[in-house]
């Protein structure tokens, strides 16, 4: 199955290309790589890959700006991998258009499972394809978009009408990560600093509303500092 | 022959002429490559002078600070003593004088000033300058009173003194006192007159009055202007005189007692302004000490400019008492401040530079270097000149009392940043030395497996990669703890906050902890729920990685480890406070009494316990400790019940509005 997928590996950095070659092969995806930013562009245009993995310390361009290239003519994912200091270079690439991230250092489970979470997504994309399925499912959970209900099972899940925005913001994107400032914009219409603290409380207690029972799994995961992100789960 | 320096003097008057005094003496002192002063000596009379001398001798004591003279004023009633004086104490070599001194004659016959100031001095030369328009001889005019009621104040206590002495004379008279009484009480009169009133004028007056009114009042025969007895023309004439010359040395004696007490005032505002400026403690305390002072001394406005980036920043506006109307025309002040500033000039009213402001600018300098600029109001009346030295003197102590805290703030700084680089330099040696030694192990086994693997049985390679694995992870730790620590500049830890959920950073902490192999339970308690802080992500879960790793580290295999969310209220300085409470604590087998007293201390490394030694590199919790009290929290050690150690710390918790 793997073998259908082409990712593009953009780092600049030799060892740590190899470390991601070698687990790409080992797994049977195929893939090509660049290593500065304006072979990543041209790479994206050629190879026309499927998933592309992007360092941010790029030394000829700035990572957002390959994203705000790429995302001139096409939506592939787009998974950034940044240093972990620092918040920022993450949530800025992405507002401009990534999908998801990875930290150095990285286990290559880490990288494997991230991998994995997208391509369910682009599953999901394509079969989905034209119209939107007015009723949405993720495991246990159905959002009904005609009525605006959501259930866990057969139960019917009680959320405030803000919960139920979120919710369904987050299921449109499932397996992408949302950054606070996207959901607030999206939910709130604005990003004051105390829209952005009041969604923490809100995604609390969504979740709590999500993952009581005796089920649990995890539907929404937070990252922190980032944003949030809805899984698919099998 | 070692030549003494020459120091030439030059008097400094209201003269017209005196001009031309002061540029030959400058034109002497640079021929000789010597000092130059100007000398002005005030006498007690000088304030009655008519504003147009006043303004001339400002004129020219501006013409001597240009050509470089120093200007000095000295107070005294005898010019030539206090010209001989002074050139005598401050080595002065050669006097330059005007003619018109020479040749001034008072109507007595005075001795001219040049003739009193040779016998006062010997072994100074005196050169004197000839005027060539020597015709327009000029005699000091005395200022006209400008104010009405006091003149007529002054007449009504002329009239009613000589009013009451007549009065006591009649009765003195009926009395059958002697004459001699009698003129006594005028003369008393007259001594009287002059005390009260401000004018010699008046007690001339009245001394003639007197006179006449004796006369006619009281010799016989009486109601006539004439006088039988062969004494009397003698007795008017010593009447009138004593009268006279009583009033003159009372007027006198109440100008020199003005001129004192002024002297005495100036004197104490400088004394109080060297103790202020001593006292100060730092540069906005100079400052306004220094513009309190000037305007006690002077009872001007003034504007005071602190210099900010090469620039000036907007004055502040200190005005005498009752001052409330705002400052008019604030570009041109600013524009002449500034102007002052770069060249290092005094400008402004009254000089020759931009004199369309209104007030007169000084810098505050030490040498060349400036510390601000100060404006005082001088347009409508001219600083006088013995106010204009010390007003410089004032100056001058301000500007070196800011050169002082500047010097002394700079010493500070400079202390405190070579205290951060020992700091730095410390922790970068201690860590380097502890990346070496798992390095090496990594470097080790990589090797081995390399050259070797095939040999290796299964659990041996097992074991290697798991070393290496494990070495890694902890080296991960390390770099991040160091990143940390960088955040410690100027002694103050650098925070990015952001407000979080409390539960959602615990759990990012243990996405990052290395529990190896599941060999510990680790297990989350929330006490209390939704709790937000505002805290910098990063260094909070790197003090939850620290604290539960240690917990992983120093306790043995199949210990169980729990993180416990609370709510609590604790008390600080501003009173108490909502925090967030978050407790590490396992069942392990506990730290010792001593250990927990210096836990916390830097590169502190505890006993270790556990058989297979890990490294600590005793920095963790030294950090710890420097991040929670940055975030305004504590952090302290206790035992666990039954058993185990207990690490407790707490965060200040944000409150917030929930709108739906």
């Amino acid at each position: 199955m793997n073998k259908n997928f082409k990712i593009l590996v953009v780092e600049d950095d030799t060892a740590v290309r190899k470390l991601i070659t070698t687990t790409l092969k080992a797994h049977e995806y195929r893939y090509d790589t660049a290593s500065d930013g304006k072979s990543a562009v041209m790479g994206a245009v050629s190879h026309n890959p499927d998933i592309i993995l992007l360092d941010l310390g790029l030394p000829d361009m700035d990572g957002v700006e390959v994203i705000n290239r790429i995302r001139s003519w096409s939506n592939v994912p787009i998974i950034v991998i940044s240093a972990r200091s620092e918040d920022y270079d993450k949530i800025e690439a992405l507002d401009a258009g990534a999908d998801d991230y990875l930290t150095k250092p990285f286990s290559v489970d880490e990288l494997l499972a991230r991998l994995r979470v997208t391509q369910r997504r682009l599953g999901i994309l394509h079969s989905s394809s034209q119209a939107e399925s007015p009723i949405y499912t993720n495991g246990k959970l159905s959002i009904d978009y005609s009525t605006g209900c959501a259930y866990m099972g057969e139960e019917e899940l009680h959320l405030t009408p803000i919960e139920y925005k979120l919710l369904c913001l987050l299921a449109r994107n499932t397996g992408k990560v949302l950054t606070h400032k996207f959901i607030t914009q999206s939910v709130w219409g604005s990003s004051w600093e105390n829209d952005i603290v009041s969604l923490r409380v809100f995604m609390a207690t969504l979740r709590k509303k999500l993952e009581s029972g005796e089920e649990s799994a995890l539907y929404i995961q937070t990252h922190i500092g980032v944003g949030y992100r809805m899984l698919k789960v099998e | 022959m070692k030549e003494k320096k020459e120091h030439i003097l030059a008097c400094l008057s209201s003269a017209p002429t005196n001009g031309r005094i002061i540029r030959t003496a400058a034109r002497m002192a640079d021929a000789f490559q010597g000092q130059f002063t100007a000398l002005f000596v005030e006498t007690p009379g000088f304030v009655l002078e008519s504003e147009d001398n006043k303004q001339r001798l400002q004129e020219n004591r501006q013409l001597a600070q240009e050509l470089g003279a120093d200007i000095a004023t000295v107070n005294g009633d005898d010019v030539a003593f206090q010209i001989a004086e002074y050139a005598r104490l401050s080595g002065v070599s050669k006097i330059v004088l005007g003619q018109s001194a020479a040749g001034r004659k008072k109507w007595f016959g005075k001795t001219p000033l040049t003739e009193q100031l040779i016998s006062h001095v010997s072994g100074i030369d005196i050169h004197i300058i000839p005027d060539k328009n020597a015709e327009a001889r000029y005699f000091p005019e005395k200022r006209k009173k400008n104010a009405l009621k006091a003149e007529l104040k002054n007449c009504a206590m002329t009239g009613g003194i000589l009013a009451g002495a007549t009065v006591l004379s009649n009765l003195f008279y009926h009395l059958g006192f002697t004459d001699a009484n009698i003129i006594m009480v005028y003369i008393l009169g007259v001594l009287l007159t002059s005390v009260a009133t401000s004018h010699l004028v008046y007690s001339l007056v009245s001394s003639v009055a007197s006179v006449f009114i004796f006369n006619y009042f009281f010799t016989n025969p009486r109601f006539t202007l004439m006088a039988y007895a062969t004494g009397y023309p003698v007795t008017f004439l010593v009447m009138f005189l004593t009268a006279f010359i009583t009033g003159t040395f009372a007027i006198r004696y109440k100008a020199q007692a003005k001129l004192s007490a002024r002297n005495a005032y100036r004197t104490k505002i400088l004394f109080e302004t060297d103790q202020l400026l001593s006292k100060a403690k730092n540069k906005e305390e100079i400052m306004e000490t220094m513009a309190d002072q000037i305007v006690k001394l002077l009872g001007r406005n003034m504007l005071v400019f602190d210099i900010e980036n090469e620039g000036l920043k907007a004055p502040r506006h200190i005005g005498t008492e009752g001052l409330t109307k705002p400052l008019e025309n604030l570009e041109k002040e600013m524009e002449t401040a500034g102007w002052v500033l770069s060249h290092n000039h005094s400008a402004g009213a009254t000089t020759d530079t931009l004199s369309d402001s209104r007030y007169l600018y000084f810098s505050l300098r030490v040498n060349e270097r400036i510390y601000g600029v100060v404006g005082i109001e001088a347009w409508r009346n001219p600083l006088e000149v013995a106010e204009h030295s010390i007003l410089l003197s004032i100056l001058g102590e301000c500007a070196l009392a800011l050169e002082n805290e500047k010097n002394a703030r700079e010493k500070e700084e400079a202390a405190i940043r070579a205290k951060n680089e020992q700091l730095r330099a410390n922790l970068l040696r201690s860590i380097s030395h502890d990346f070496r030694t798992p390095l090496t192990s990594i470097s080790g086994h990589a090797s081995n497996l390399l050259t070797n693997g095939e040999n290796f049985e299964v659990e041996t390679k097992q074991r290697l990669y798991k070393d290496i694995y494990d070495e890694s992870m902890w080296l991960i730790t390390l770099v991040e703890n160091l990143l940390a620590s960088t955040r410690i500049e100027d002694g103050k830890m650098q925070l990015h906050k952001s407000t979080e959920l409390v539960s959602d950073i615990v759990e990012e902490a243990l996405r990052h902890v290395h529990n190896y192999g599941e060999k510990h339970s680790i297990e989350i308690l929330e006490k209390a729920e939704l709790m937000l802080a505002e805290v910098d992500i990063r260094l909070i879960v790197q003090v939850l990685i620290n604290l539960i790793d240690n917990g992983i580290k120093y306790t043995p295999e199949g210990s169980r480890i729990r993180v416990i969310l609370d709510r609590v209220a604790e008390q600080q300085e501003e009173g108490c406070r909502q925090m967030a409470e978050i407790c590490v604590a396992d069942n392990g087998p506990g730290i010792t009494e001593e250990e927990k007293r210096n836990i916390f201390e830097k590169f502190y490394c505890g006993s270790n316990k556990v058989a297979d030694s890990r490294r600590s590199l005793g920095l963790g919790l030294y950090l710890c400790k420097a991040i929670v009290e940055a975030h305004g929290g504590s952090i302290c050690v206790e035992d666990n019940q039954p058993q185990g150690t207990l690490f407790r710390f707490t965060l200040p918790l944000k409150e917030m509005m929930i709108y739906e």
